[in-house]
């Protein structure tokens, strides 16, 4: 009740805290949302400017009994999120407190940096919609040829697309992974937040990799918005890979000569609730560009081929 | 114009000027350059394409039968350089040599076309505290507006995502600039705009990624802000916790910075006086027109 009334007479207006007092007479502030920044003042980047930031710093430090604070704002939506680190008397720091950071274990000062120019911009500009088209199947079901077909005709359509490829990207980002099984796992977190990044910038992103276990395919699903991951899974019996065999893998595989293949040593688990399901019917073979104008009218049923 | 016309007053034929309109002028004189009974066979087509409708394929069809033809030589060397590709590229994975590069036919070029401009990876490089982000986004917001599309990659917004398993120690701040080379690498083989915003201190990790992209696409921009300058911004406030000792290795104080030798644009802060980031974005893109990134 001091601190508040303290604080009411310091003017600072629309202030909603909760605030826990330690014996070491330290204040730990868990919940601070919003503050009404409007007295401050801002600068043409919607940024605090520096005199009236340590301003309201100095008002702070007086009102909570801290050494200093430092403030951190930005904007996200209609408010202005304000978060800051605490340095108490004795120097304790305890910015693993603020939401913002806990996503990040190693480090605290990394702040998020909003631009002005969103991705609805760049979808406008592109008239399309940004999202990832995740093909799953087994090596030899056609993945790479349908992820082919597909960007040309989306090319064809004036629609920007681009594929990532599980073994180009191999060759450049994921140079450093090998097949373990922690490192496979990797290999698919990684493509799926370059695959956010793509679709963040209105790319419509086609990945094509094996990614045979759910939960990783989930962990990718969970990175994007809702409705911008859409999965393909191309439904075609082992058999009828291994006797495709495009790159010579299932031949080696029953040799023995390559562990841990998957299909034969280790499993694939089918999707159990993917958007689209490419299947093939008994020994009637579709061509790649049917599989692809199926996935083009899933696209264009769904409005992702305009803004 | 003039001499086109005096050519087609010259012929005096109807068909001819629908083939002016339709082909070329160089086509035009290459098809009559070849020669007469040839020349009455290429005649035909146009003809054929306007009586059906197929016009529109047919037309569709004539540059890129002509994009082919001039392409083989480039196919021929591309497939030279694949399999150099192939055999170098698997060098680098010494844990299996069972992965091929898979190529695909709508290639950079055509996603250039069809964006109208060059995609490239504009770096921008500086201390904590120099304008790089701010610079960033009043260049894409620049560039937005002539209708271009790029995509910052923000340092600091990487290291929530891609690279959330990276600590600060040394070889982890280098794999940190190492991936983010390789997704502006990826983005602008898309054909986007990749701007690159991390402080990125060494000139080793700079000519890393820089060695990754074909030659011209990548656009070091250097934002020479003196340090105490920066310290005196300090707009994260980062630089009074290193003061303090809370922060160590910070790029500046314990850690130091190289400038770039040969970057594409220095960025200077002359004396006291502050450029405007709308001025100093308008640098940037006065760099890409006058080096055609913005026209494909």
């Amino acid at each position: 009740m001091r601190l508040f009334q303290l604080v009411t007479r310091k003017q600072i207006q629309r202030y909603n805290y909760y605030g826990k007092r330690r014996r070491s007479k330290r204040f730990v502030l868990n919940h601070l949302k919003f503050v009404d920044l409007s007295y401050v003042g801002h600068n043409h980047n919607s940024v605090p400017c520096r005199y009236s930031k340590q301003l309201f710093s100095s008002v702070l430090c007086r009102t909570f009994n801290v050494k200093s604070i430092h403030l951190f704002a930005q904007k996200k939506n209609e408010h202005i999120l304000v978060e800051w680190l605490l340095i108490a008397d004795k120097g304790d720091f305890s910015g693993k407190n603020l939401s913002q950071m806990s996503n990040v274990a190693n480090s605290t000062n990394i702040m998020w940096h909003d631009c002005p120019i969103q991705k609805q911009d760049r979808q406008q500009l592109l008239q399309q919609k940004g999202c990832v088209i995740w093909l799953t199947g087994l090596s030899g079901s056609g993945k790479s040829t349908i992820a082919c077909a597909l960007s040309r005709s989306l090319h064809s359509k004036g629609k920007l697309s681009y594929i990532l490829d599980g073994d180009n990207i191999r060759h450049g980002l994921n140079q450093d992974l090998s097949f373990r099984a922690e490192d496979r796992s990797e290999n698919i977190r990684r493509i799926g937040e370059v695959a956010k990044l793509f679709a963040d910038a209105g790319v419509i992103c086609i990945t094509s990799l094996i990614s045979p276990y759910q939960k990783d395919r989930d962990a990718c699903r969970a990175l994007m918005p809702k409705g911008d991951f859409i999965e393909v899974f191309i439904d075609v019996p082992l058999h009828v890979c291994e006797a495709r065999d495009p790159k010579g893998l299932y031949k080696l595989a029953r040799a023995g000569k390559i562990k841990g293949f998957t299909g034969i040593d280790d499993p694939y688990e089918p999707p159990s609730s993917c958007e689209i399901v490419l299947q093939q019917k008994g020994s009637n073979c579709k061509s790649p560009s049917d599989m692809a104008e199926e996935v083009i009218s899933y696209l264009e049923e769904n409005g992702y081929l305009r803004a | 114009m003039s001499s086109v016309q005096a050519l087609c007053q010259a012929c005096s034929c109807a068909m001819f000027q629908n083939i002016e309109c339709k082909l070329g002028f160089a086509k035009f004189c290459g098809i009559n350059a070849v020669g007469l009974s040839r020349g009455r066979k290429s005649l035909l087509k146009p003809i054929m394409a306007k009586e059906d409708h197929g016009a529109s394929l047919i037309d569709d069809g004539n540059p890129k039968c002509q994009g082919h033809q001039v392409n083989k030589p480039n196919g021929i060397n591309q497939s030279t350089a694949l399999s150099g590709k192939s055999l170098t590229e698997m060098s680098n994975i010494g844990n299996s040599m069972n992965i091929l590069w898979h190529e695909c036919p709508i290639q950079k070029l055509d996603r250039q076309q069809l964006l109208q401009q060059k995609g490239c990876v504009i770096w921008l490089t500086g201390l904590s505290g120099s304008g790089k982000s701010t610079l960033a986004c009043a260049l894409s917001r620049s560039l937005h507006s002539k209708g271009k599309l790029t995509y910052i990659l923000d340092g600091d917004n990487i290291r929530h995502g891609l690279n959330r398993d990276l600590s600060f120690r040394a070889e982890d701040r280098s794999e940190n600039i190492r991936r983010i080379g390789e997704v502006s690498k990826l983005l602008a083989d898309a054909g986007v705009i990749c701007i690159a915003s991390l402080i990125s201190p060494y000139r080793k990790d700079r000519d890393a990624c820089r060695a990754l992209l074909p030659e011209g696409d990548f656009i070091e921009v250097f934002i020479d802000v003196p340090l105490d300058v920066c310290e005196a911004r300090d707009p994260k406030g980062l630089y009074k916790l290193a003061r303090a000792g809370k922060i160590k290795g910070f790029t500046g104080i314990d850690d130091p910075y190289e400038p770039p030798y040969s970057c594409e644009i220095v960025l200077q802060q002359k004396g006291s006086e502050c450029m405007s980031p709308s001025d100093t974005a308008e640098i940037v893109i006065s760099y890409l027109e006058k080096n055609g990134y913005l026209l494909a």
